[in-house]
């Protein structure tokens, strides 16, 4: 139909929610294009569940507007939404076997009895529940409640799907599963999707883009690589994969001085006090090495070995750079000879993964 | 956790207490077999004389009849009043909810027999002494508080994502009541349901000051009847008592589980 | 455009659509009690001030007549004080006897503990007036501990129709709510307590005295409120126990109030009970705050 993501099928304007003098969710704009996977991603309290609850109408906004395919669906009330919502305890009616559960949403709806059947038939077969319809809730997994909440969800064809951290209550090796699944359906119907989570890995593994909420706010809009390689802040940085931070401050040409030695970062940064970071495993060692000869392109800094972490796949090295102290992560090579603590170490990384940001101001 | 047995003597203690708890209940039983005229235990002799008169004591299953009818009207008018309430309350969280849960449930702090006059006292000018609608409304007084706790607590303990779901899969507020909330109270409502009945049945302080020669319920006649002479008539119509109760307490655990109704 | 007004978290009806709503819900209750509870209650606080006309009217005025006639009234005055006493008396023999199956039952687990407790609580479901006749049978002249105790060769006592009969009636029937009471109360009781106390030298007896009362302290303080207020509303125990020759508060009201109809003196020997209750309710707070 020519909609771009530039047409926002779901758009958030402004939207806020204030309980008396806290702001949950401070003036956050958005837009959702169709068939978008999205997920709101940050750490709990961060505003990323109320703002999912707003879009599906059990909360209401204190200001601000929401749109679903232009239409103002603000103040429009829950059960007028067409939103399929999966919620984090998946809230399957406890009454109901899991036949009557999916069917609830084609029975509100008032559809004859035989599309009713046959609808339901085919989202339990999408879901690979079809021999349990007759169950009730209680009798099933967590896996399977989980799926028989997302058919639930899908059966009724909605025009937004939202789910609150649904795999948060699976174990490791399901959540890997379910993961692969979910993105799976939401692509084959291409349903456009908003999921909030607190798992970088998810959000990382299975979006289009995502959301990073810290506080109310949105510190960060991108698809997984943007947000993973262009962080926006320290904040964003620091959640999404591991990462390393230096305090440095810069000198007047350009550089940054960083406990007493020298590297070269992003210049569009002022001056000032600003934080350096790099991700561990950008970082190669050479040990004794004097950080006299280095490659151009890199930047090299010195610093001390302190201990080593012999995680099974990667060693973790902890180097002491004057006052800080860098984690630096290689892949572990089958070698059993480690460097001695105290072995001086120069750490070389390129000046494109440098990341540097000013120091925060209090918030 | 290791189970401490507790000493011999503390034992045998227990169980002459326990003895001493149950007497009562438990005399009843031998004493209706009597054959005597008179109270007496052990009887001089066995008969089932007593449940026969109870069979032609027309007072008696006249009152029975009114105690059946007044607790099955009053229940159903307690879960008709009390569900609402319930949801206002607890659901919909207005303003004062707390206030007014408060006060909904005070009856159950006063004395019945400062109840009973108070009650007498509006009645009787409002002519209201001696009929059913003054028995219903007084025995409501004291069974909306037993429905109301009961049916909060029932409202509050479930999970309100389960209505909130049913909500977004396009279920109006009235729909989303019907099909989940109320099955869903279903445990609280049975438990209710018993309660009232049973309190409703049993009351008798209250409805002493309300009833008369034109209208009396059960316990008010055996009160009578104990107060004027006792014999074994009122342990054949207590036994009978003491059955319908097991039967309500039993049809209770068994189809909702005694013991989860009622802890929060 | 923008939202409406801030609603409480999960809800989306507008306020004043709720408040409407929550309106009609609570009106069938409201009704219910505002006629037949809170009206007659305070219609009865204002009748303890009118004056009793001879002849069974009820009289205009407000006066404080009853109140000091009643003060005054030696029988009255003996009437209150022997009320308060005996169901005293009764509330602390209730906690002597229950005290023992409630700790047992604490200690109790599984099955036989579930047993047990439906077995204290099943009197309760039983009307006061059942209960007391099978008092009746028991103590009664021709009952079986008479007879016990005749065979033992001694003279025995009248049980019934007197204070005594009240007392043991009485108490055996508040039992299932002193028990009940006291085992919310024991949560604080750990047996790892007492055994630590016992590792520490203490005899049993000792480890009971300064151990397990003191932590049970809000359980006894909770059922002898409850079991206090129990007892001095009691009436169907006392007047068949008593056959009418027991006079207690309760008896007494009903007697006014039906027999003699002096609604006001009825009226004002309620609002005693009520202040009693009140005297026993902020005892039982101070207690609970010098246990804390």
């Amino acid at each position: 139909m020519g909609q771009t993501t530039e047409d926002g099928f779901l758009q958030l304007e402004g939207v806020t929610k204030r309980y008396g003098d806290f702001e949950a969710v401070r003036s956050l704009n958005l837009l959702v294009g169709k068939g978008e996977l999205v997920a709101f991603l940050g750490p709990s309290g961060c505003g990323k569940t109320t703002t999912l609850r707003m879009i599906a109408g059990l909360a209401t906004p204190t200001a601000g507007r929401i749109l679903v395919g232009g239409r103002d669906v603000t103040v429009l009330p829950v059960h007028q939404r067409d939103m399929g919502l999966v919620f984090q305890s998946y809230a399957l009616f406890p009454h109901m076997t899991v036949e009557r559960n999916v069917a609830f949403g084609l029975e509100t709806r008032k559809l004859p009895r035989d599309e009713i059947r046959q609808r339901v038939g085919r989202a339990l077969a999408m879901v690979r529940l079809g021999h349990l319809a007759g169950r009730r809730p209680r009798e099933l997994s967590g896996g399977q409640q989980q799926r028989v909440a997302l058919a639930r969800a899908l059966v009724i064809e909605p025009s937004i799907l939202l789910l609150d951290e649904p795999l948060s209550n699976l174990d490791a090796k399901l959540r890997d599963e379910m993961r692969g699944q979910i993105r799976q359906i939401q692509q084959e119907l291409g349903i456009t999707t908003v999921f909030v989570t607190h798992d970088q890995v998810e959000a990382l593994s299975m979006c289009d883009r995502i959301v990073v909420m810290r506080g109310g706010r949105v510190e960060q809009v991108g698809s997984p690589f943007e947000i993973y390689e262009r962080p926006a802040n320290q904040f964003v940085a620091s959640f999404v994969g591991r990462i390393n931070r230096l305090s440095g401050s810069r000198t007047g040409d350009g550089a940054i001085a960083v406990r007493g030695q020298r590297i070269l970062g992003s210049p569009e940064i002022a001056a000032g006090e600003v934080d350096v970071m790099v991700r561990p495993h950008r970082i190669r060692i050479e040990w004794n090495g004097t950080g006299r000869v280095h490659q151009d392109g890199t930047n090299a800094v010195l610093g001390r070995l302190v201990r080593t972490t012999f995680v099974g796949d990667v060693v973790q090295f902890h180097i002491a750079v004057g006052e800080d102290e860098l984690l630096v992560e290689q892949p572990t090579t089958g070698r059993p000879d480690l460097p001695e603590p105290g072995t001086p170490a120069c750490l070389n990384w390129r000046i494109e993964d440098t990341l540097v940001f000013p120091k925060e101001q209090a918030r | 956790m290791e189970e401490s047995r507790a000493s011999l003597p503390m034992r045998i203690l227990v169980a002459v207490l326990f003895l001493f708890l149950l007497a009562p209940v438990l005399l009843v039983f031998p004493v209706s077999f009597s054959g005597d005229e008179v109270l007496s235990f052990p009887p001089d002799s066995w008969s089932l004389r007593w449940y026969e008169n109870l069979l032609g004591h027309d007072r008696m299953l006249a009152a029975f009849g009114t105690s059946l009818l007044l607790g099955v009207v009053v229940t159903a008018l307690s879960l008709a009043i009390a569900i609402p309430a319930a949801y206002a309350i607890v659901r919909l969280r207005v303003r004062g909810s707390e206030f007014l849960f408060n006060l909904f449930t005070a009856p159950l702090l006063l004395p019945t027999i400062v109840l009973g006059l108070a009650i007498l006292i509006v009645f009787a000018s409002a002519g209201l002494l001696a009929t059913m609608q003054g028995l219903v409304a007084a025995h409501l007084v004291v069974t909306l508080p037993y429905a109301l706790r009961i049916l909060a607590v029932s409202l509050s303990n479930m999970d309100l994502a389960c209505e909130e779901a049913a909500a977004t899969l396009g279920g109006t507020p009235f729909t989303v009541f019907r099909r989940v909330t109320l099955p869903m109270m279903r445990p609280g409502i049975v438990a209710a349901t018993a309660l009232c009945f049973l309190v409703s049945f049993d009351e008798v302080v209250i409805t002493l000051f309300l009833t008369g020669p034109r209208i009396s319920t059960l316990p008010v006649e055996l009160f009578h009847h104990v107060e004027n002479r006792a014999d074994p008539l009122v342990a054949s119509v207590s036994v009978l008592l003491i059955l319908l109760t097991l039967a309500v307490v039993l049809i209770v655990d068994r189809s909702v589980g005694l013991s989860r109704t009622f802890v929060k | 455009m923008t939202a409406a007004a801030l609603s409480a978290p999960g809800r989306t009806r507008p306020g004043g659509r709720r408040a409407g709503l929550a309106v009609a819900l609570l009106l069938p209750i409201a009704l219910v009690n505002a006629v037949a509870f809170l009206a007659p209650v305070l219609n009865l606080a204002r009748m303890s001030f009118n004056e009793a006309l001879p002849g069974g009217g009820i009289g205009d005025a407000f006066t404080f007549e009853n109140w000091i006639g009643l003060l005054r009234d030696p029988f009255y005055v003996e009437l209150i004080v022997n009320s308060i006493g005996i169901n005293l008396f009764i509330t602390l023999l209730t906690l002597v006897l229950s005290y023992p199956i409630a700790l047992y039952l604490h200690r109790t687990t599984g099955r036989w503990r579930s047993f047990l407790t439906v077995l204290v609580i099943s009197p309760l479901l039983t009307s006061a007036v059942v209960r007391t006749y099978g008092w009746i049978a028991i103590l009664s002249d021709s009952g079986p501990v008479a007879q016990a105790i005749a065979a033992l060769g001694f003279v025995p006592p009248r049980l019934m129709f007197n204070t005594t009969g009240v007392v043991i009636g009485l108490t055996e029937i508040l039992m299932p709510y002193m028990i009940l009471s006291l085992l919310a109360g024991f949560g604080r009781l750990d047996p790892r307590v007492e055994e630590a106390a016992r590792t520490l030298g203490a005899t049993p007896f000792v480890t009971f005295r300064r151990v397990v009362l003191p932590l049970t302290l809000p359980g006894i303080a909770l059922g002898c409120l409850l079991c206090f207020v129990l007892a001095i509303s009691s009436f169907i125990t006392p007047r068949l126990m008593g056959g009418g020759r027991v006079f207690l508060l309760a008896t007494e009201i009903y007697d006014q109030a039906i027999v003699t109809l002096n609604w006001p003196l009825a009226a004002t020997l309620s609002m005693l009970v009520l202040l009693i209750f009140g005297a026993a309710l902020a005892a039982y707070s101070r207690v609970l705050k010098a246990v804390e």
